[in-house]
């Protein structure tokens, strides 16, 4: 807790400039991830990643310092290098792109592993700190880094919103850009050169590793949220940018911590939660959607039951028990009594001596199911010359499901017809 | 029997195609008039698709070539505008109904710069037209598949063009939408705009084109409805394959031969 304070009260210079790097990290990856994420490219991302260590460490070799603008450079190259070679081995081959892709990252990372070794046994004091690019280590965003990677974070989240509508249209419909005669090559390096710009700076927070994770997630958290492209891409920096600065605290509290596997775990758990909780697209909402539409048949077929029972006695209004309901079409005794009690609730339904009758309203609802039940069964019957003992099961779901302009359609096509196939009235 | 155009807009010039070297398309020559609402008829697999496509520059040719209003396609493209097939996009994408039409002024905006207030008018009206002025804000993922193709419709229209080509619009529409589509293209080609239609319904294409295109891997016939709709020439179209022909294109495929020769 007291280090919470000391981080947020930001007094030391130094935290705010780390905050604010791997918030800006953090949050352009996850603008630029979005689009890789809206073209199915998550795995490419990942491969990218990866593939950037053999750069960096042959960057630092070269150089024999960790200039940062050198380490951009050297990852840059490696990186774009293993996108072409996925793409040219998926068209030109046999092979299929997940194969491509697998292949690529295994092998660069492997190299990369290999020189980073060698790198560390070679006794060179300058090399120590590199290995945070395996991890990331948000603490050592300080003084030329910073800026740097600063500066290359500002230019990717403007590319994209300066580009923003023909990279929308690229994800949606790529030939149809072509058709029109957007350039479509240009479009696609530019995204490509953004993806290895992104997974560049971004590795200094999260690690190759993990870096596929800060691309994507961030993307895919928000799309629990809204159906809109725009919205969708801020709330993804949103994240992204959270999740960064939650880093940052990590990496001021424990500095032995790495921050790429912090960072991850809490944009996942971000991920986790929109996918329950989220209104529409999460789980919990569907559920409850679900939940409600048992209900409503329920409730329905319960009315169509009453009307049912007052067909026969001819006294629609009588009351009912729930022995009697039981009867003509089993429910469950629990079920039965909750939905009663709802239509009571709902002004459908009254209750006197412990009998149940209809509510004048109660008693159109429960007309209309029963009318649109015969309804459907004589559509069935005489349209789609299905037999007559053949309809009833199909009825039983169309009745809850059909709206007033087809319910209107249906009466107009058989002229207020009065009886359905079954010789059973049809109640208008 | 090929008959050619008076007036021609699109002159495809001995075109083959291949996939992965099979050629698909061999040879079609012909020329198509302006003002006409052309149907694009033959057999599952006759490359129907593959002939727009390739007519639009999406498709590598093996040979040949295409020009529309005498010129490269390059040069016409603002006057040319393309309906692809309703599957081939992901229509749970996040996005609006507005914001897809307004894709089709895209080309006139340019790049970088942001729709207009005219632009989405201009992207409204179109849809206004095509029935889905209610549909503005509309999520593509609630829309039925009448209703995309009405949406893929509309985003063609706002690109104003004079040429369209357009991949299987009937395909899965309900009879209004049919109808609605059918009475739009009748309009724009009464407007002396061409409209190319693949389509893949015998039926219909008697009674809703005025030029027919045969294919089936080759050109069969080409030229005014009365002249080459008739028993004869569907017969050739659609019974018995060529057979020599596809063995031929499998045998290129897999010995990996160039459909056509360097020198």
């Amino acid at each position: 807790m007291e280090t919470l304070k000391e981080f947020f009260s930001f007094q030391d210079p130094s935290i705010i400039a780390v905050t604010v790097g791997a918030i800006l990290l953090s949050s352009s990856s996850a603008v630029v991830g979005t689009f890789t994420f809206l073209k199915k490219k998550a795995l490419v991302g990942d491969a990218v990643a990866h593939s950037v260590l053999p750069g960096i460490c042959l960057a630092f070799i070269l150089s024999g310092t960790k200039n940062p603008i050198y380490l951009i450079i050297g990852a840059f190259v490696t990186g774009w290098l293993s996108l072409v070679i996925i793409d040219h081995i998926s068209k030109k081959s046999k092979l299929k792109e997940d194969t491509a892709i697998a292949l690529i990252l295994s092998v660069f990372f492997g190299i990369g592993i290999l020189m980073l070794t060698n790198i560390q046994h070679s006794g060179n004091a300058a090399q120590t700190g590199l290995d945070s690019f395996l991890f990331g280590k948000a603490a050592a965003l300080v003084g030329n880094d910073l800026i740097v990677f600063g500066i290359v974070a500002v230019v990717l989240i403007a590319t994209v919103i300066l580009f923003f509508k023909e990279l929308k249209l690229m994800a949606f419909d790529q030939d149809y850009a072509e058709a029109i005669g957007l350039p479509v090559k240009g479009l696609e390096l530019l995204l490509t050169s953004l993806t290895v710009l992104a997974v560049v700076t971004g590795i200094q927070a999260v690690g190759v590793v993990l870096m596929a994770a800060m691309l994507i997630t961030p993307a895919a958290a928000a799309r629990f949220w809204t159906n809109d492209t725009r919205v969708m891409t801020l709330l993804a920096a949103i994240l992204g940018g959270f999740s960064g600065l939650s880093g940052a605290f990590v990496s001021y509290a424990a500095p032995a911590m790495p921050t790429g596997p912090w960072i991850v775990m809490i944009i996942s758990a971000l991920a986790l939660t929109s996918f329950f909780v989220a209104p529409k697209r999460g789980i919990i909402s569907r559920g409850m959607e679900q939940r409600k539409l048992q209900r409503m048949i329920m409730d329905e077929n319960l009315l169509k039951e009453l009307f049912h029972l007052g067909e026969k006695d001819n006294d629609l209004y009588k009351g009912r028990s729930v022995a009697e309901i039981i009867e003509e079409r089993y429910f469950p005794e629990k079920t039965l009594r909750k939905s009663l009690n709802r239509l009571k609730r709902q002004g459908f339904l009254s209750k006197t001596n412990g009998d149940w009758h209809y509510t004048e309203a109660g008693k159109m609802k429960g007309q209309r199911v029963v009318k649109l039940h015969r309804l459907w069964e004589l559509y069935l019957s005489e349209k789609m010359k299905i037999a007559p003992d053949h309809v009833h099961e199909d009825a039983e779901t169309v009745e809850h499901i059909i709206t007033p302009e087809l319910e209107e359609r249906l009466e107009k096509m058989f002229d207020r017809r009065a009886t359905d196939p079954h010789d059973e009235q049809i109640p208008y | 029997m090929k008959i050619e155009a008076k007036d021609p807009v699109v002159e495809i010039h001995d075109l083959t195609v291949s996939y992965q070297k099979k050629p698909v398309l061999w040879n079609i020559d012909m020329t198509l008039p302006k003002g006409a609402l052309i149907g694009v008829i033959g057999p599952n697999g006759a490359g129907k698709s593959t002939l727009i496509k390739s007519a639009m520059g999406l498709l590598p040719l093996a040979s040949g070539y295409v020009r529309m209003f005498d010129q490269p396609l390059n040069k016409v493209r603002d006057k040319v505008s393309y309906v692809p097939q309703r599957e081939s996009v992901d229509w749970d994408f996040p996005t609006s109904v507005l914001d897809v039409v307004l894709m089709g002024r895209y080309a006139k905006l340019g790049l970088i710069a942001r729709p207009r207030k005219a632009d989405k008018e201009m992207a409204i009206n179109c849809l206004r037209k095509v029935g889905m002025e209610a549909f503005v804000n509309r999520q593509i993922s609630q829309l039925s598949g009448g209703q995309q193709q009405r949406v893929f419709l509309a985003r063609a229209l706002a690109q104003e063009a004079d040429l369209y080509f357009m991949d299987e619009p009937f395909a899965g529409v309900d009879a209004a939408t049919e109808a609605a589509i059918l009475a739009i293209m009748q309009e724009m080609t009464a407007q002396g705009k061409t409209v190319i239609v693949v389509h893949h319904d015998l039926q219909s294409a008697a009674e809703f084109f005025d030029w027919i295109v045969l294919l089936n891997m080759r050109l069969v016939a080409s030229g005014p409805i009365d002249k080459v709709f008739n028993n004869k020439l569907l017969q050739e179209t659609y019974g018995g394959k060529l057979t020599v022909l596809a063995e031929v294109g499998e045998l290129v495929r897999r010995r990996q031969i160039p459909s056509r020769e360097k020198y």
